[in-house]
């Protein structure tokens, strides 16, 4: 597990000379998923090389708990819409996120999947915005976001997940 | 081969009905008719192997749509441009897929962008537009949420 976020003492307690800690079962899964998210490997535009740069080497994002790239839809927990969804993807990009299993979690990342980008004058095939198609968590703005942006945007994510209810 | 030699050759097999030269490439425009014989004929006699690409040109206040045929030699690295002119309302053109493999994809582009109907295509299907969308790189384009460039 990469690190665990907003740990606190009053939910994380260890008692002295045994090997048991105690904590609530909220705190423990909301902990479990929000360390080890699986991506979408699927990638949309030039956004997407700046994904693949942030799993890369040099930033790493498996340090902060969002591991590997899911090779299939069916594994992944989250997805990154990395770049301009044209309305010719629009049916595929459904069907990716229709075939996740909840919980799922979407990012939208850069201008064009915030709102269509630079292509919202003039453009025929852009769609405006992946919200209008799928509901979005995260939004990170940029043209293309760095990486760095990008990490925090899962920090943030992370801390949503973290504030998940059981309870109604 | 400086543009006058390509356009004698071409001259012997098919009249262009206009030509002119554009930084050191001919341009030449031939009937629709005569795509197929002189694409075949720049091919195999001229030695140009290589299809770049084909475009179109939509000229509303001429009603025509222009295609443009872009061929390059490996072989003597020369350039040529073949230019077509078509109706606007009903643009119908033979295929050259049966002479140059990769057209098939350009012209299947060409197709959704302009409007125009390529006669036997082995595959004439969509390429990269949405289905019910028609000829969105024509100048008269409308389509309900296109949102136009504000003006200052
Ligand atoms: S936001 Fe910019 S970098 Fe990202 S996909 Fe759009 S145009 Fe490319």
């Amino acid at each position: 597990m990469g690190l665990m976020n907003g740990i606190d003492e009053k939910f994380l307690k260890k008692i002295p000379g045994a090997p048991v800690i105690m904590t609530s079962i909220e705190w423990i899964i909301n902990a479990s998923r929000a360390n080890s998210l699986w991506t979408v490997t699927f990638g949309l535009r030039c956004c997407a090389i700046e994904m693949m740069h942030t799993g890369a080497t040099k930033t790493d994002w498996a340090r902060f708990g969002f591991e590997v790239p899911a090779a299939s839809p069916r594994r992944a927990d989250v997805m990154v819409v990395a770049g301009t969804v044209s309305k010719k993807m629009v049916p595929i990009v459904k069907r990716l996120y229709e075939q996740m299993p909840d919980p799922k979690y979407v990012i939208a990342m850069g201008a064009c999947a915030i709102s269509g980008g630079p292509f919202v004058y003039d453009s025929y095939s852009v769609v405006y915005g992946v919200d209008k198609i799928i509901p979005v968590d995260v939004y990170i703005p940029g043209c293309p976001p760095r990486p760095e942006a990008l990490i925090d945007g899962f920090i943030k994510l992370q801390k949503k997940i973290m504030t998940q209810k059981f309870r109604k | 081969m400086n543009y006058q030699e390509i356009l004698e050759k071409i001259k012997t097999k098919v009249e262009p009905i206009y030509y002119k030269e554009d930084l050191g490439v001919l341009n030449a425009e031939v009937k629709p008719s005569d795509i197929k014989k002189v694409i075949s004929f720049l091919k195999d006699e001229l030695k140009f192997d290589w299809l770049n690409f084909i475009t179109a040109i939509d000229w509303p206040e001429n009603q025509n749509i222009e295609i443009i045929y872009y061929l390059y030699s490996n072989i003597t690295k020369d350039k040529v441009v073949i230019r077509v002119k078509l109706d606007r309302n009903n643009p119908t053109i033979d295929t050259i897929t049966d002479i140059f493999k990769t057209a098939e994809w350009h012209e299947r582009e060409t197709a959704e962008m302009f409007g125009v109907k390529f006669l036997n295509h082995p595959y004439p299907k969509r390429l990269l537009t949405i289905d019910g969308m028609d000829a969105p790189l024509r100048k008269d384009f409308k389509c309900d949420d296109l949102k136009p460039l504000p003006k200052d």
